[in-house]
């Protein structure tokens, strides 16, 4: 099976719902793997408002471009650059810092993307939007609260988040480098930058983390299908049932 | 989890004006942790819209071997049941 996406507001539309997908994957490794069993389930909590997004957007994606893929076709059926989320979204659960941080660093910048798609002319966009910002209002509040308690912890929590930071904000950058189809589709890029940037910088300063100058990566861009070395590991996983079984179902 | 946690019981009210009702404990650190807790381990199908987490150590009960002397209802005694009134006509609720 070879999926294949013509319309351009759905490929524009596929970078959120790759991002939501990817992100939701990572955060369910965590099941199982949390540092107590009340925080496990608040992370599969996470991950699954993660997916049921993914699979919101990608309904509307499939609608957007004739119907002729389901939502799981287009998880299980693409390859490594065929997907479009941002390399953030798929940077490695190396410790619970690298969790709360790479959740928070996504949720700041969702939480002002999905405000502004409340006002999308794509009707179906702008009502998932309302729903999912709650969602994210909630995620994202529990993932700051955690890096106040990282962040001013003790020392070692604090230089872990350090490390963590330090690592996920080189992946931050190309989240705003913006092309026509997002400038065709939020009202106001820009605004997603420095709405962004304030807010991190806001917090990473109360929670005494430093943000450090960040040399600019080579890799190129998300919008080209371009991903760190983490992705195939993920999907080879994430892929694999459906890949092996073709005929599985669900019963 | 490890030393400095506490044990907190958990309560939710299914809408409002109905009374908040026991559903389990949580472990946390404190109180925002113990609300988050709660609410993504008991309130994530409709279960409720208000929630209330109390340190279990705060809530006073009565031990186990008191029972007896607590509660016997003493049903020897009738007079201590309301039980030789007249019911008028048309209460229904009573």
């Amino acid at each position: 099976m070879k999926v294949t996406i013509e319309n351009k507001e759905a490929l524009w539309l596929l970078r959120l719902a790759d991002t939501s997908l990817i992100m939701g994957q990572r955060m369910a490794e965590m099941c199982s793997n949390g540092p107590f069993l009340e925080e496990d389930i608040a992370l599969s909590n996470v991950s699954l408002d993660l997916f049921g997004r993914a699979e919101e957007l990608y309904k509307i994606v499939a609608k957007l471009d004739g119907d002729k893929f389901t939502p799981d076709e287009y998880v299980f059926h693409r390859n490594e650059r065929e997907f479009y989320n941002i390399k953030l979204a798929e940077q490695p659960n190396e410790d619970f810092a690298w969790v709360i941080a790479r959740q928070f660093l996504h949720d700041v910048y969702a939480k002002e993307a999905f405000s502004q798609l409340e006002s999308s002319k794509n009707s179906d966009l702008a009502a998932l939007a309302t729903k999912v910002l709650k969602e994210i209002e909630y995620n994202l509040s529990h993932c700051k609260d955690w890096m106040y308690r990282l962040g001013l912890g003790t020392e070692e929590s604090n230089h872990r988040l350090q490390e963590a930071v330090d690592h996920l904000l080189k992946y931050t950058s190309e989240i705003f480098n913006w092309d026509e189809l997002d400038k065709a589709n939020y009202p106001d890029c820009e605004k997603i930058e420095s709405t962004w940037n304030n807010e991190v910088n806001r917090v990473l300063a109360e929670v005494n983390i430093k943000r450090k100058e960040v040399p600019e990566l080579t890799m190129r861009d998300f919008r080209d299908g371009f991903h760190s070395e983490h992705i195939g590991h993920l999907l080879s996983i994430m892929q694999y049932l459906p890949r092996a079984y073709p005929d599985a179902k669900w019963s | 989890m490890e030393a400095g946690d506490k044990v907190w019981e958990v309560f939710v009210q299914k809408k409002s004006g109905l009374p908040f009702k026991h559903v389990g404990s949580v472990h946390a650190y404190d109180k925002k942790m113990a609300i988050q807790n709660a609410r993504d381990l008991y309130t994530r199908r409709s279960e409720g819209r208000a929630l209330w987490v109390v340190p279990t150590e705060a809530i006073v009960s009565v031990p186990l071997d008191k029972a007896d002397a607590f509660f016997d209802p003493s049903d020897d005694k009738a007079y201590r049941h309301a039980t030789f009134y007249d019911i008028p006509e048309g209460v229904k609720h009573l």
